[in-house]
């Protein structure tokens, strides 16, 4: 057997360039997620404490501004009015969810497949069409209203804080829906079981076993929706508009944007106690997290849970289920597709003889429309794929590398939780006055893209870090040993790996991207405007026909989407 | 003849004074200094937390030690007095995961490929070495199949081949037998044993396993606490075991505490109360059991379970004694006697089953050996 000499030692063998390249991308996704993360705030904060505009000259610092808003009695009506809606909202969205998660899992309520579907409806259609609908059924010249009022029947004012609640608390229900009921499949039914062998009957066990299980769920959702009752910009903008009610965040869009104010100190002030507020909020919603995994027991498990039996009021569970579909979610929605499909809608006229295609037509002959159809697929597209592969290298730096930040990667990847889109507007509309070299994004789609980028981080980074943190560390470092740097680490096994949560947090982003539009207000201009921000300026100009278009639009490319997503095959990750 | 009959000229690893903690003052690796020789396998062996994996990762450059030298022949990979520390990639070994590790989105021939690619070597080279390789491995009709369709112990072979194809300077095998069924596993020890003597290739090995360390390793090194307590031949840590903790881990070992009576040469007398006088090796065992050899000392006699003998004959010898048995399993090969006294439990074996439970058993002199009462 013959004995040679090793050839070339293995290890000189391997490509030299290795090291300096590893190091090089590591910094180069840390310091684009420092700079992302800084360039909006950093301006807000700098202005928050001077005294002119931050592009004037002449500007000096100073504290007044803090005192000078916190005794302006015109922000705290704005604060009241805020923590009205936040808090009436949230409870109310709360109750409703809560109740159809237990009816929907643990009870043998007619239709409870169906029912699960038609809920989450407002989930998937943004909140900003959810207002549209309303205002066309049930604003004061809305369909509805004005058909009760004929009946003689006294009518409700949809333009009121109780209004927004309402129409608030129906785009919450979903999240607090989805996020009980699945905490109430988790939750293992031996408890339940061992309840009912002590000889508790069904209904004592759902209230004393059942639901208590699903507290940390309960408060989560909770938490979130109280963060997005204050982030919600479009239901207060569409339903106060009239009314002149502003919350904090129509405050912010109309002072900055439209009202076109020179006292930057006042913005800044009320921006930073929004982001202070949704920071506690935030901090209490981790700790949240943390008692649900200590809650929830996941595991296989075998035993189904046993349906609490409603009896005669089975039915009538089921009609009243059904009433409130009907009335809140189908009826608005079929409104403002047949609004999209007719000249005119009133319940005096039978719109099946007034039904044309020229709301379409318009919408994509008409050079802004189209645009603004155009452009929001772009950023959907390219910026959703940019932004899902930038996060996806932020999870995997902060999870998979030596890299000596990883820690702090990851803290700024979910910073941007703490800040509503209004202020990431805000933040980068100031950025691109305050640096001069940058101001060409401004009227570009580059800015829109890596505006969502930033304020959306948080969602792409914990969609996909579950999914890093599932595959075993040893598949890399079998790479590693075998020859492989960081970045073929990434390409040629990570990524392969991470394919159907990359594919999955796409479609997230896509949606995403598509419903944004709250820091497109800040940031857009002609040419670079979305279908958001037109179906906003058209419904002002009260071209409802247009905004009603433009909505099914929206809608079908949305119902395109998630559904194809359904034909993806789930790749299995492990055996 | 295929290539990997062309053996490389093996190197040896020499570890100096590895030192690794995490956080804290927790030494995992506490000054550990190790030469393995080319072409050996060693096994390092101790109980978890005791360092072994740790300092695996180390030698493969998965994680950082605190100082310390590593090198492979003259191939220095890990030198803190010189700051330097390769990364895994640039060190050119081959390493076996508990898990196997083997990448689900490839192929069995892709997995294998992987590390050949990386090093831009010419198609159909690499599809005649991984040929070759599967073949080595009993694996030759495989290569087209991913790995959730192999068995274990068939993912075991696919592992071993990744990690050996590019012929890397040491194999580096972390518990790669442990995920595996009692029969494969006995099995793969012989099967793995002979793939790398085949290959010639030096070895670390780790394992908890201390039958699989005594079966298939050149020599041992036994860790414990992040120090490294013995580093032999495996009949040499069997039978001289350089620690108490050394003899407690490895075989099935009774510790009797006793008084020293006086020693002879390598001989020494010990009393042993419930049992008598004893004659006892003093030349074997831990060396800190004989630093003090003042009469009357306290000190513990260490014997392995399977070298305690029945005496059938009632004549009176050195060492024999009569005992009463208080507990008796059957483990199919042999049976397992348990004598519980107030100065310890003493563990026998048989092949038949005892008739009674009054047994007079005779401990060899030559069996028996002196360990401290505490490491």
């Amino acid at each position: 057997m013959a004995v040679i000499p090793r050839p070339n030692s293995t290890g000189d063998s391997l490509r030299r360039v290795s090291r300096v390249g590893d190091q090089l991308v590591q910094w180069g996704i840390a310091i684009v997620v420092v700079g992302l993360v800084l360039f909006p705030t950093w301006p807000i904060v700098y202005q928050s404490f001077l005294s002119q505009p931050l592009y004037e000259s002449g500007q000096a610092l100073t504290l007044s501004n803090y005192p000078r808003v916190l005794t302006n009695p015109a922000i705290w009506r704005v604060i009241g009015n805020t923590v009205i809606l936040m808090v009436g909202s949230t409870l109310l969205g709360s109750v409703v969810g809560i109740v159809f998660a237990v009816l929907l899992t643990r009870t043998d309520v007619p239709g409870r497949r169906m029912f699960a579907w038609l809920i989450t409806i407002p989930y998937y259609v943004s909140a900003l069409i959810l207002a549209f609908t309303w205002s066309a059924m049930y604003g004061p010249q809305g369909f509805i209203t004005v058909w009760v009022r004929n009946l003689g029947l006294p009518v409700w004012d949809l333009y009121s804080l109780g209004g927004m609640i309402v129409v608030s608390a129906l785009y919450f229900m979903p999240f607090t829906y989805l996020y009980c009921s699945s905490s109430l499949h988790l939750a293992d039914p031996q408890l339940e079981n061992a309840a009912r062998i002590g000889g508790a009957r069904p209904l004592r066990t759902l209230l004393t076993i059942t639901i208590p299980l699903i507290r940390p769920a309960m408060m989560y959702s909770f938490i979130l929706t109280l963060v997005s009752g204050i982030e919600l910009l479009s239901i207060p903008l569409v339903l106060g508009a009239q009314s002149r009610i502003d919350v904090l965040s129509t405050y912010l869009y109309r002072t900055a944007v439209i009202s076109g104010t020179t006292d930057y100190g006042t913005l800044a002030v009320v921006a930073i106690l929004v982001v202070g507020f949704v920071t506690v909020l935030v901090w209490l919603q981790n700790y949240f997290i943390q008692q649900e995994r200590r809650f929830v027991s996941v595991g296989g498990k075998v035993a189904r849970a046993q349906l609490l039996s409603l009896g005669r009021f089975r039915w009538p569970a089921a009609i009243g289920l059904g009433l409130f579909v009907l009335l809140v979610i189908l009826i608005p929605l079929a409104g403002i597709v047949l609004r999209a499909f007719t000249s005119f809608l009133s319940p005096l006229v039978n719109p099946f003889t007034l039904l044309t295609l020229d709301n379409f037509s318009q919408a994509f002959e008409f050079q802004t429309y189209r645009l603004a159809i155009v452009n929001s697929l772009i950023v959907a597209t390219v910026g959703g794929l940019a932004a899902t592969i930038f996060m996806a290298l932020c999870a995997l730096l902060a999870y998979r590398s030596a890299f000596p930040f990883r820690a702090v990667v990851k803290y700024l990847a979910l910073y941007p939780r703490a800040f509503p889109g209004t202020v990431i507007g805000l933040g980068f509309l100031w950025a691109l006055l305050s640096f001069p070299a940058v101001g060409w994004l401004r009227n570009t789609l580059w800015i829109l893209v890596i505006a969502y980028t930033m304020r959306y981080l948080p969602l792409g980074f914990s969609a996909i870090s579950p999914s890093i943190l599932q595959i075993s560390d040893e598949l890399d470092r079998a790479a590693r040993v075998g020859g492989a740097s960081w970045r073929d680490t990434i390409r040629h096994i990570l990524f392969p790996l991470l394919r159907p949560v990359l594919i999955s947090t796409y479609i997230l982003l896509f949606v995403t991207f598509l419903k944004e539009y709250s820091v497109a207000l800040f940031l857009f201009a002609r040419g670079s405007q979305v279908i958001g921000t037109t179906m906003i300026e058209v419904w002002a100009q009260g071209e409802t026909g247009a905004v009603a278009a433009l909505a099914v639009v929206q809608m079908i490319i949305i119902g395109v989407v998630m559904g194809l997503s359904r034909l993806v095959p789930k790749v299995k990750l492990r055996e | 003849m295929t290539s990997h009959n062309l053996k490389p000229q093996p190197v040896g690893l020499v570890i100096e004074h590895l030192i690794k903690s995490f956080g804290g003052n927790v030494r995992a690796i506490d000054d550990v200094s190790l030469t393995i020789e080319p072409g050996e396998m060693v096994s390092l062996l101790g109980p978890s937390g005791c360092g072994k994996t740790t300092t695996l990762n180390c030698i493969a450059g998965l994680e950082h030690p605190d100082s310390g030298v590593i090198r492979a022949g003259d191939f220095v990979m890990t030198d803190t007095t010189s700051k330097l520390n390769l990364r895994p990639e640039q060190r050119g070994l081959g390493m076996v995961f508990q898990s196997y590790a083997l990448w689900p989105h490839m192929t069995v021939n892709d997995n294998i490929a992987f590390s050949l690619r990386l090093r831009q070597t010419p198609a159909p080279e690499i599809k005649r070495r991984v040929a070759d390789i599967l073949e080595l491995v009993g694996l030759g009709q495989f290569g087209s199949r991913y790995p959730f369709q192999l068995s274990g112990g068939q993912q075991q072979r696919v592992a071993l081949a990744r990690a050996v194809i590019t012929e890397p300077r040491l194999l580096l095998l972390d518990e790669p037998l442990s995920n595996l069924d009692a029969k494969v596993r006995e099995q793969a020890r012989v099967w793995l044993r002979g793939i790398q003597q085949r290959i010639g290739i030096t070895t670390v090995y780790v394992t908890h396993d201390q039958a699989e360390a005594l079966a298939m390793s050149d020599k041992i090194a036994v860790m414990s606490h992040g120090q490294l307590v013995q580093y032999a031949a495996p009949t040499e840590v069997y039978e001289n075991p350089a620690t108490r903790f050394v003899a407690e881990f490895i075989g099935a070992t009774s510790f009797l505490p006793g008084t020293l009576l006086g020693r002879t040469g390598d001989w020494a007398r010990v009393y042993v109360s419930e049992l008598g006088e004893l004659r006892v090796r003093a030349d074997r065992g831990p060396q800190n059991a004989l630093r003090d050899w003042v009469s009357n000392a306290r000190v513990t006699v260490a014997i392995r379970s399977e070298r305690v003998e029945v005496v059938r004959d009632g004549a009176p010898h050195e060492n024999t004694f009569d005992v009463r048995v208080s507990q008796s399993a059957y483990e199919g090969s042999r049976w397992l006697h348990i004598v519980e006294m107030k100065i310890g439990t003493l563990r026998l074996e048989t092949l038949d089953a005892a008739s009674d439970s009054h047994l007079r058993i005779h401990l060899p002199a030559d069996s028996l050996f002196l360990v401290p009462e505490h490491d």
